[in-house]
């Protein structure tokens, strides 16, 4: 492309500016500008001032959500995991006098012990070879899409009229908790303290119903929630087996835990 | 405490914060999310999702690029906007409108309940715009047109819109800078 057509060219992104403060293009040109964005920093202070501009534009349409709202958004936050902050594996290899005396919040340290494993693990594995990082980086991102279809999922037992909790913590601090809906028949379980099992093994999770065999529900992928459908009234309880990689049709051991689901409408 | 302090400890699982965050930002997210999607349970819907969002991607945010509430209140409205964009290309929302029609328009319900000092101060600025500048930005913002449906809507070239949209944003920044 000539000098001219350059120029030209980003002229042309940049009259962007303003659609795209306001979410007006579309996903294809909201990609090329973010992407011109990035060594455009004129681009760059225009937009977060157009940004801020439209944001007052959102005050003025503040209203009060409905009460229920809050107890479910409580609720789910309790079932749902945290992403990492992007590339949180460059901030602890940073020297000293990058950051100054005070060292950057510890991000990776504070997260809740439920995710310290996989944190690590992706950690260890970016920095053994760089050309794996480019892998590990894509399956990040694949996890994270992946974790954005589940919380809509997540989000859509939520929105039931009749959204409860119930949890059950062992002495050892294990625990187990359900975000369930008896009118939708669903319930995001959590595995909370159990670890991985060794030889390749899995958690599955089974519905237990009286006077029939336990039905699977799934496996548990690391520790993202699972949601489980089709639970009908007549579900008693929840129980988590470890079984052998890909899982069973049947329980082949004894349920490692188990909560029941009277006090959250279920049972009749 | 301030939205930026809660986000911080937000990001490292700090539930208490995240309660304290809810308190002050589902205000906005929910009302801005209702003002694009309308509907009032896809509404309630896309703005859980956005503060269960801001629980999972609080690490995301950067202090560098912005203020938190504008963090904030940006990822609700892309939220909002994606939502009514797929339901408008599905067509339900025709639908359901054919079908209350009859009813009172949710908007006018609502803000016949809440008349706000900056929601006074906003249409007041909205006011000093011209008639071009106001449609281009709102039909944009609150109703959640691509600037090429904007330009269509209104009859007028791309080029025309995108100008017509930066000096709305621009002359209503003029505007709202004293009502801050």
């Amino acid at each position: 492309m000539s000098l001219v057509g350059r120029l030209l060219h980003r002229e042309d992104l940049h009259s962007l500016a303003a659609p795209y403060a306001l979410d007006a293009l579309e996903p294809g040109e909201r990609r090329r500008f973010e992407k011109h964005l990035r060594d455009c920093d004129r681009c760059a202070d225009e937009v977060r001032a157009l940004t801020e501009d439209a944001v007052r534009l959102a005050w003025s349409t503040a209203a009060p959500p409905p009460l229920a709202m809050r107890d479910r958004v409580l609720a789910a936050v309790r079932a749902t995991p945290q992403e990492s902050a992007p590339i949180p594996e460059h901030t602890p290899q940073l020297p000293p006098h990058v950051w100054g005396a005070q060292p950057p919040p510890a991000r990776v340290r504070a997260r809740r012990p439920l995710f310290v494993p996989f944190a690590t693990a992706t950690a260890t594995a970016a920095l053994v070879v760089a050309s794996l990082f480019a892998v590990q980086a894509g399956r990040t991102q694949d996890q994270l899409d992946a974790e954005r279809a589940q919380s809509r999922e997540i989000a859509h037992v939520l929105a039931a009229s009749d959204v409860r909790t119930t949890s059950y913590e062992d002495a050892q601090g294990r625990s187990i908790g359900a975000v369930t809906s008896v009118s939708e028949g669903q319930a995001v379980v959590t595995l909370s303290g159990y670890g991985t099992p060794s030889n390749g093994r899995v958690h599955q999770l089974w519905l237990m119903r009286p006077r029939v065999q336990p039905r699977s529900l799934g496996l548990f992928k690391a520790d993202t929630p699972l949601v489980a459908t089709g639970l009908g009234r007549s579900a008693t309880s929840l129980a988590v087996t470890v079984e052998p990689a890909g899982g069973s049709a049947q329980p082949t051991s004894q349920p490692i835990v188990q909560l029941a689901l009277k006090s959250v409408g279920f049972g009749e | 405490m301030e939205a930026e302090e809660l986000l911080v400890l937000v990001a490292r699982g700090d539930q208490k914060a995240f309660e304290d965050l809810y308190g002050l930002v589902s205000g906005p997210v929910f009302g801005l999310v209702r003002r694009v999607v309308r509907d009032p349970a896809q509404s309630e819907e896309v703005a859980q999702e956005v503060l269960l969002e801001l629980w999972r991607s609080a690490a995301k945010f950067d202090p560098e690029r912005g203020s938190a509430l504008s963090w904030v209140l940006t990822l609700a409205h892309r939220r909002a906007v994606d939502r009514v964009r797929s339901a408008r290309a599905a067509g339900e929302r025709e639908q359901r409108e054919a079908l209350r029609a009859g009813e009172p328009a949710f908007d006018q319900v609502a803000e016949t309940v809440e008349a706000g000092l900056e929601r006074e101060w906003v249409r007041r600025c909205l006011d000093r715009l011209t008639a071009l500048q106001r449609q281009s930005v709102t039909l944009a913002y609150y109703d959640g047109y691509t600037y090429r449906e904007v330009a269509e809507r209104l009859k007028l070239p791309l080029g025309t819109v995108k100008t017509r949209m930066r000096d709305g944003l621009t002359r209503l920044r003029d505007c709202l800078g004293g009502a801050a």
